[in-house]
């Protein structure tokens, strides 16, 4: 459901104040689905240094991630890099969701993008958390103690799922042994490759996406990715976990990724009201573009098949892959062998064929050319 | 001659300065009938045939707006509109024209009285060249 004005009550005046501050060319707003990447590229260099020197098993994981924090060389550099790039990449994906959704840009043609988006949503969402349970200090193994005793409590998947997270399937034991702290990692290293196809996805219906930020945008990102890991740089509990069934503890919660578990423990909620809530969040989203009537049902750009030359360039132009050039049939009583055809479903209605073309070969119906060039020559002739 | 005499001509992406209630039955600026609006549902629609049309039926000058560079809600409509006119990008807009009766303005919905005083800028230079050819011919034949 789009909602208008907060469009035009919020979104719209803070772009404004941003583009005195930044000036339209550098407006971060004008670049919200690029710079989840950025964040993305950082956080996939910080990880691969961060795997030559992590030790997925239980004895050895604490030991692992306190010499990359403590003594490795920029073993804390890259630990604080790459967990607030997290954050950044969390929270300019959650800019570039209200964006997409409070300017009317996830419905009908754009239906892809937005479902897919919910999809890398959710992805991104269980990498951050997996990252916090492989720091496994005390707090990481009670945080991992929750999520496992959370899933575990969903009804008819839950135990499944517990028990593959768990790596039960394989030591036979439903309690945390070495293949837990493994498969946790293999859900952190695998869904960010995950991600990428996904991302392909998500691309899949715009034929120019934006996806990196300008040079000096980029730059003052990573400057104040830089200065935040230097400010404040990443700790580790200085106990190594001793108890492996401990459930609670002093958690420094990141709402970000660990907002369930705090809905849990801190504000007491019960675990199957906190599991409503989450799991609420991605269905709403899903439905959003089909709770409102469609805007344009009915309507998209036509050829005029006697005009068109098969000069592609409305080809070219089509910011959503709506347009394809076909083979005309032999002797159709035109001297073009090619000519556009329109794809309903994708078509978005909005014209740029038109301006694209210069043989008055496409249109769409709600802003005809031709009506548009008599409107200027009537108002004109009216005033001589 | 009639009293609202159109100057200038207007072809608006409908994203962009938002006119509700700024216009007159006539589709002209209540605050300036001599200022013609056409509205497009996006910036990027617009052919640089129809500015021409405009200028070669005696238009004193005629401009475009679309959203803000970046901002366009088809994504490339605005950009696209920009290349054409600089004629870097097909259909261009024909070298002939004359290119101080043309221009594009990249505006968010919020961004009236910016428009306002655009148009009023740009008043100024094309009053500054002058009335066009063809009504310059009409003016002497009449």
């Amino acid at each position: 459901m789009y909602i208008e004005p907060i469009q035009k009550n919020i979104v719209l005046p803070l772009e404004k104040g941003l583009n005195a501050l930044f000036t339209q060319r550098y407006n971060p707003f004008y670049y919200h689905g690029a710079l989840p990447n950025l964040f993305l590229w950082v956080l996939f260099l910080t990880g691969l240094l961060l795997l030559v020197y992590y030790q997925p098993t239980l004895a050895t994981a604490y030991p692992s991630m306190k010499f990359i924090t403590y003594e490795a060389p920029f073993g804390n550099a890259m630990r604080s890099l790459h967990r607030y790039a997290a954050d950044g990449m969390m929270i300019f994906v959650l800019i570039h969701l209200c964006r997409v959704w409070f300017t009317d840009r996830f419905r009908e043609y754009r239906i892809i993008p937005w479902l897919s988006g919910i999809v890398l949503l959710i992805a991104l969402f269980v990498v951050g958390l997996t990252g916090y349970m492989l720091i496994w200090d005390q707090d990481a193994v009670a945080l991992t103690n929750m999520t496992l005793s959370g899933i575990q409590s969903l009804p008819f998947v839950g135990p499944a799922m517990a028990s593959f997270l768990m790596g039960t399937w394989i030591s036979g034991e439903s309690i945390i042994t070495n293949y837990t702290v493994t498969s946790i990692l293999v859900f952190h290293l695998g869904l960010p490759l995950l991600m990428m196809f996904l991302l392909w996805w998500h691309y899949l219906r715009i034929t120019r996406p934006v996806t990196d930020p300008p040079l000096a945008l980029m730059f003052m990102l990573l400057g104040g990715l830089f200065l935040t890991a230097g400010l404040s740089p990443v700790i580790l509990g200085d106990q190594a976990p001793s108890d492996l069934n401990v459930v609670s503890g002093k958690l420094d919660f990141d709402l970000l990724f660990t907002f369930p578990q705090y809905l849990v423990t801190a504000l007491g909620w019960d675990v199957a009201v906190a599991w409503l809530f989450v799991l609420g969040i991605p269905v709403l989203l899903l439905a959003l573009p089909y709770l409102q009537k469609k805007a344009m049902r009915g309507q998209y750009a036509h050829v005029v098949f006697e005009n068109c030359t098969g000069c592609s360039l409305c080809y070219n132009d089509c910011p959503y892959e709506a347009i394809t050039m076909v083979a005309r049939e032999k002797n159709d009583g035109t001297r073009f062998k090619r000519m556009a055809m329109v794809d309903p479903g994708r078509c978005a209605n909005c014209g740029l064929c038109v301006g694209a073309c210069a043989f008055k070969a496409i249109d769409i119906p709600r802003c005809e050319s031709p009506d548009v060039l008599q409107e200027i020559e009537r108002s004109l002739s009216a005033s001589l | 001659m009639v009293a609202n005499e159109i100057k200038l001509i207007g072809i608006v992406c409908e994203r962009s300065v938002d006119l509700t209630d700024r216009l007159d039955e006539n589709g002209c600026l209540k605050e300036d009938a001599t200022v013609k609006i056409i509205q497009v549902p996006c910036s990027g629609l617009i052919q640089p045939i129809m500015m021409e049309t405009a200028l070669k039926n005696g238009a004193q000058g005629c401009f475009a707006t679309g959203c803000r560079m970046g901002d366009c809600h088809y994504r490339d409509g605005n950009r696209f509109l920009q290349h054409r006119l600089e004629g870097t990008r097909m259909p261009k807009l024909k070298p002939s024209v004359d290119k101080e009766r043309v221009e594009a303005y990249w505006l968010s919905a919020l961004e009236y009285e910016k428009l306002k005083h655009l148009i009023d800028e740009f008043r100024s230079t094309t009053d500054k060249l002058g009335l066009p050819e063809k009504k310059m011919a009409n003016a002497s034949a009449s």
